[in-house]
């Protein structure tokens, strides 16, 4: 395509379609750049290749009934998503949950932010064609599969919180498997630091590529730690605590240039951070009830349901009519790996949700895309792509 | 006290909004089509509210809502502060079934570029001014707007092709400046080569 650059210069570019199925474009989303040589004049995105209809699907069943859905949504941090919407349905309840239901929750959200970040960093090592730095950071990841697998029986798509409670409690060996990855991911943590912290190719490929400032990152609606790396220090469990995360000692982690080396180092210190509260939290678990007692809202235990009819009928009441959450109106955003994960709720009165709308943290990111990498060269589309860790499944839905 | 205690009569005053009645939970107000520009404009910029965030722009449909009475869809802006951690509000706006069309705030705010789309794209709403309104989830041959509450969950569709995007390219260095004088050969393409492939030389 022939065209005439703002300057006057006559231009022949080539157009050069990426994904929706490449090596690059994680997950399945696809791009469209206008190339000059090797550097992108131009760029166009196209999303929707996941889209399952999740809020569609979410409309048809009870309350409960959309908790597996919401493990699809960042399936790299699957039990996060469950505590997110069960935490906006609770509050619709203005629900006080049981001490270590809270604790519990605090332990599996930090392991998940842990994993979503070990894979996000680790990709982009991959993009960038470091095998060794994705090796260390997958070890660590691999061991918290290990817990999902105990804890859930599954490994990927695991779904753990339930409305009012969780799925069951831990089992016995938990808190030794966890310190134990604590303990494996600082050991990975500094292995990938020595990979990467003064490798001339990983600093030339990623310090100020793809820069992003605040003030235009806020206004594309950025969250998380994309938002923060750009010197922003947002984070919603410090700004608005839920879970006790007041009580807890850790720190914010900043970037400076709002490029892909503060992107994936923020990741990487974040990870510290999280395994600080993950080992507070662990000293805080004491053993009791993890759901509360309320047969409307949590569905009475087997246990119960064989010895009294009531706990039966609650069970029955439960699984057909689903949960009755009061009518009318919330949002409720929650601090997950990737940035805010919005859940809009609106709700009839009955079991059933009216309308359940996500706000995927990565939707905003992606949208600024263009902005990331135009005036770049093709190949940093690339680095900038794995950085803002585009998840297809919430990112389409 | 509660910023919105002190936001809320400021609201009332200028833009002539009401209080929500359905949230419970947090804040929202109820605005005309015709004021939202203005309100939006308000809220973002001054020193009372500072919502220098748009989270995400939410459609509902009410058709069968239980005792509802009143347009038939609505378009929810969800706003919060980053200066104010912690100060959210959410903007509310009905959409009757025979007018359908809300102002586009993209210009404020760049993401709901996006965020309009995916409305437009699931209920079919227009945005007056908006730059580029397509279909952003489904596909570009898909026909309804299946989060309608009478879009039946059911229902399949043969879709057959990518998004054409060449055309959007062409939007987009047109927007940045620069002017196309040859288009490629395959902007327009004909049925047979929507089967053989985009890329012809």
């Amino acid at each position: 395509m022939k065209v005439i650059a703002p300057n006057g210069d006559k231009l022949n570019l080539m157009p050069l379609n990426i994904g929706p199925s490449h090596g690059a474009t994680h997950g399945c989303l696809r791009y469209f750049c206008a190339l000059d040589g090797e550097s992108i004049v131009a760029t166009v995105g196209e999303i929707g290749y996941l889209h399952r209809g999740f809020e569609k699907m979410a409309e048809r069943g009870t309350w409960q009934q959309v908790v597996p859905y919401t493990d699809r949504l960042n399936y790299c941090s699957a039990m996060m998503n469950n505590i997110a919407y069960c935490r906006a349905v609770e509050n619709m309840f203005q629900l006080e949950l049981p001490e270590r239901t809270k604790i519990l929750r605090v332990i599996i959200s930090e392991l998940s932010r842990m994993a979503d970040h070990c894979i996000c960093v680790a990709a982009a090592a991959q993009d960038l064609g470091s095998t060794t730095g994705f090796f260390y950071l997958f070890d660590s990841r691999e061991m918290m599969m290990v817990i999902w697998e105990k804890l859930t029986g599954a490994r990927l798509t695991n779904s753990y919180a339930r409305i009012g409670g969780l799925y069951r409690d831990v089992y016995e060996g938990f808190e030794e498997d966890v310190l134990a990855v604590c303990k494996q991911a600082e050991k990975n943590l500094s292995d990938v630091h020595a990979c990467f912290d003064r490798n001339r190719i990983f600093l030339d490929r990623t310090v100020g590529i793809g820069a992003m400032k605040p003030e235009r990152a806020i206004q594309w609606g950025w969250t998380g730690p994309c938002l923060r790396a750009t010197g922003v220090a947002s984070d919603l469990r410090k700004d608005e605590p839920y879970y006790d995360y007041e009580t807890y000692d850790w720190n914010v982690v900043t970037g400076t240039a709002g490029d892909v080396y503060d992107r994936l180092m923020v990741r990487l210190a974040e990870i510290e951070e999280s395994i600080k509260i993950v080992r507070q939290a662990l000293k805080r678990l004491t053993p009791g009830p993890i759901d509360i007692m309320d047969p409307r809202i949590r569905v009475p235990s087997h246990a119960l349901a064989y010895q009294d009819i009531e706990s039966l009928i609650g069970r029955f009441k439960s699984v057909y009519e689903g949960v009755r959450v009061p009518a009318g109106e919330y949002y409720y955003g929650f601090e997950a790996a990737n940035g805010e994960l919005g859940f809009t709720l609106v709700s009839d009165g009955s079991g059933k949700p009216w309308r359940v709308k996500v706000r995927p943290p990565c939707f905003t990111q992606f949208a600024a895309f263009h902005e990331l990498v135009e005036g770049s060269m093709l190949t940093d589309s690339v680095a900038t792509l794995s950085s803002i860790n585009i998840i297809a499944g919430e990112l389409d839905r | 006290m509660n910023f919105f205690e002190t936001l809320f009569p400021v609201l009332e005053t200028k833009f002539n909004v009401e209080k929500d009645a359905s949230a419970h939970w947090d804040h929202s107000v109820i605005a005309k089509a015709s004021v939202l520009r203005d309100l939006i404009t308000f809220l973002k910029n001054d020193e009372s509210s500072k919502m220098e965030m748009l989270l995400d722009i939410v459609g509902i449909d009410y058709l069968g809502f239980q005792d509802y009475e009143s347009p038939r869809f609505a378009v929810e802006y969800v706003l919060k502060s980053i200066s104010r951690p912690g100060n959210r509000v959410r903007v509310k706006v009905f959409v009757s079934e025979q007018d359908l069309e809300v102002p586009t705030i993209s210009n404020l705010y760049p993401i709901a570029n996006w965020q309009e789309r995916e409305v437009y794209d699931q209920y079919g709403i227009i945005f007056t001014g908006h730059p580029d309104l397509r279909r952003i989830l489904n596909h570009v041959e898909f026909e309804g707007h299946p989060l309608r509450k009478d879009y039946p969950a059911h229902r399949r569709q043969w879709l057959s092709t990518n998004d054409f995007l060449l055309p959007a390219l062409e939007k987009r260095l047109e927007s940045k400046g620069y002017k196309v004088v040859e288009r490629s050969k395959e902007v327009l393409p004909n049925e047979d080569e929507y089967l053989t492939g985009s890329i012809q030389e």
